[in-house]
């Protein structure tokens, strides 16, 4: 199980991932969003915000959001760190994004343009 | 703290029944009365949405258990082991692809019905051309524009057969004729192709905030599908001379024309081009979406994974299905046998009710916790009674077409094959080329 601060630490090495990659930051110039990243096994809630192809992190959950991704505190903070992709929790079913079809693909998009395959 | 766009309970119903409604499901519903002494077509559709309505709750139990776009996979993989629930889902998106290739088959056929100049060929080269260009683009259909499209449609057909029982004041006789029991039994197989695709609605879980809608919007659609296809067999059947219909790949077309002439002509190629559009559209969807996945997972080729740095859309999967989909379209063509892959989709659609019963049961007893917003009611005599009953559909289905059965099972073995032999290599590849690398750092714990 990993710990709150854990999952702070790869959204930070994630954003920091984003930033630079500033192809990335003009592809997401128009896409607005809310994300709300929770662990459902510790209390851990944190909001990455992308406006105008910038993202910000934020801690604890936002009013409304776009999209919220669940999984256990592990496979957060693995995924964003980049150690695991996306796709082999979404499938069994450990990792749960809620959002519209294009939004997931997108959001796997991004984690395969700042970490690769 | 809810999600800023959820479906609503009209655009869930109009989009499962939606994904069902296409040209091909109209023949279909046709080729059901011609398995029938009468005109008891209406009791074989009846029947298979009845029993369609088993699959559902089986759909629904497991959407609610498990609410998630990867859909079967994740059911079976959960239930029995990954590699099952891979050699399904592998074979079930190229039994996708060849309804896409029967489906604009078909719908060129009417369309050349209606505009003789043009060939049946360039049809299907614009409408692939049309849909690959839509889902590269990224161009979604809207869920106004769903409803629309759906309640339109059979909204349209009630109306045409109300004319028709007008035109020949109709009269219930035979309604129960059905020329014996294998022949209801082979009918009701076939039936169950009319409803194939309603359950792709359950990805559209993660849009939507209560999974208990998109178990309600299955039900619904099952049920209004059942009563249109069952009236439009009936006011077919009733209308047209058997002989004529028996040989039509367009039978739904001279339906039209016998009703009302040219008006008749033009108005079902709308309502046909209306079936077809959100068929065609979610076939490529859901079928590209799963293979860019599956590369991802490195289960297909990595190249497949490619993505549009403009509109985010996989387009690597998108252009392969472009081409699978026209060379099945041509072969269909050629050979005339679209009636095959009608079937082996009526055969293959009936064994996915039948992992999903078994799936429920498995679950039931694997992860008897897990918290389930909808349980079937009675224990496991409704997945029980699921598996058994398409577990007979489809052996009637592959009697009625051995040929079918052969690509069916030919089908399966390929994808084990595959999935044994192929997945392993594909993944070997990419740890070689992709060691482990750990970004996190490692936790250290201090032991007292």
């Amino acid at each position: 199980m990993a710990e709150h601060s854990e999952i702070t630490a790869s959204l930070r090495a994630f954003q920091e991932g984003y930033n630079k990659n500033k192809r990335l930051k003009k592809m997401n110039a128009d896409w607005d969003r809310v994300v709300l990243v929770q662990a459902n096994d510790i209390p851990s809630e944190h909001t990455l915000i992308l406006r105008k192809g910038e993202l910000t992190i934020q801690e604890g959950p936002p009013e409304k959001p776009d999209i919220k991704i669940i999984s256990d505190s592990e496979t957060l903070a693995d995924m964003f760190y980049g150690d695991i992709t996306p796709t082999q929790p979404y499938l069994n079913g450990t990792l749960k994004v809620l959002g519209t079809e294009d939004d997931v693909v997108r959001l796997d998009f991004i984690s395969l343009m700042i970490w690769g395959e | 703290m809810g999600l800023k766009k959820v479906l609503t309970l009209r655009t869930i119903v109009a989009t499962s029944a939606g994904l069902t409604l296409a040209t091909s499901t109209f023949v279909a519903a046709v080729q059901v009365a011609g398995f029938l002494a009468g005109n008891a077509a209406w009791l074989a559709i009846l029947t298979s949405g009845l029993l369609c309505f088993l699959a559902a709750a089986c759909f629904s139990e497991l959407n609610g258990q498990l609410p998630s776009a990867a859909g079967i996979r994740l059911y079976f993989g959960r239930a029995f082991n990954d590699n099952l629930a891979l050699v399904i889902s592998l074979f079930y998106m190229a039994v996708v692809m060849g309804i896409v290739g029967a489906e604009s088959f078909i719908l060129a056929r009417v369309l050349s019905y209606a505009m003789p100049a043009i060939p049946p060929l360039v049809w299907i080269i614009v409408m692939f051309v049309i849909a690959a260009w839509i889902n590269i683009r990224g161009v979604k259909i809207a869920g106004n524009f769903q409803d629309i499209i759906t309640y339109g449609l059979m909204l349209s057909i009630i109306v045409l057969v109300v004319l028709a029982f007008g035109k020949i004041n109709f009269r219930p006789e035979n309604l129960t004729a059905v020329g014996g029991p294998g022949n209801l039994i082979q009918a009701v197989a076939l039936g169950v192709f009319i409803f194939v695709g309603f359950e792709w609605v359950t990805p559209l879980a993660e849009e939507s905030t209560d999974t208990k809608l998109i178990s309600k919007g299955m039900l619904i659609a099952v049920g209004l599908l059942s009563i249109v296809y069952a009236l439009f067999a009936v006011a077919v059947s009733s209308t047209v001379p058997k002989e004529a219909l028996k040989h039509s790949v367009i039978p739904h077309l001279l339906f039209a024309e016998n009703l009302l002439g040219k008006t008749g002509v033009i108005w079902m190629t709308i309502i046909c081009l209306g079936a077809s559009i959100t068929t065609f559209n979610a076939g490529l969807l859901s079928v590209s979406r799963f293979l860019y996945a599956s590369a991802r997972e490195h289960v297909l080729p990595t190249c497949l994974s490619k993505v549009s740095l403009k509109y985010f859309t996989p387009w690597a999967a998108i252009l392969t299905i472009f081409f699978v989909g026209l060379a099945i379209s041509i072969i269909v063509l050629i050979t005339k046998r679209y009636l095959i892959f009608i079937n082996i989709a009526a055969a293959m659609e009936s064994l996915i009710y039948v992992l999903a019963g078994l799936a429920v049961i498995k679950l039931r007893q694997k992860t008897p916790a897990d918290q389930r917003p909808y349980t079937i009611p009675g224990g496991i005599i409704l997945p029980g009674l699921t598996v058994v009953v398409f577990a007979v559909l489809m052996v009637a289905v592959l009697i009625t077409d051995k040929i079918a059965g052969l690509c069916l099972a030919a089908g399966l073995f390929l994808s084990w094959v595959y999935v044994i032999n192929g997945v392993p290599v594909l993944r070997e590849r990419h740890r070689k080329r992709h060691p482990v690398r750990r970004r996190r750092p490692v936790k250290i714990e201090l032991e007292e």
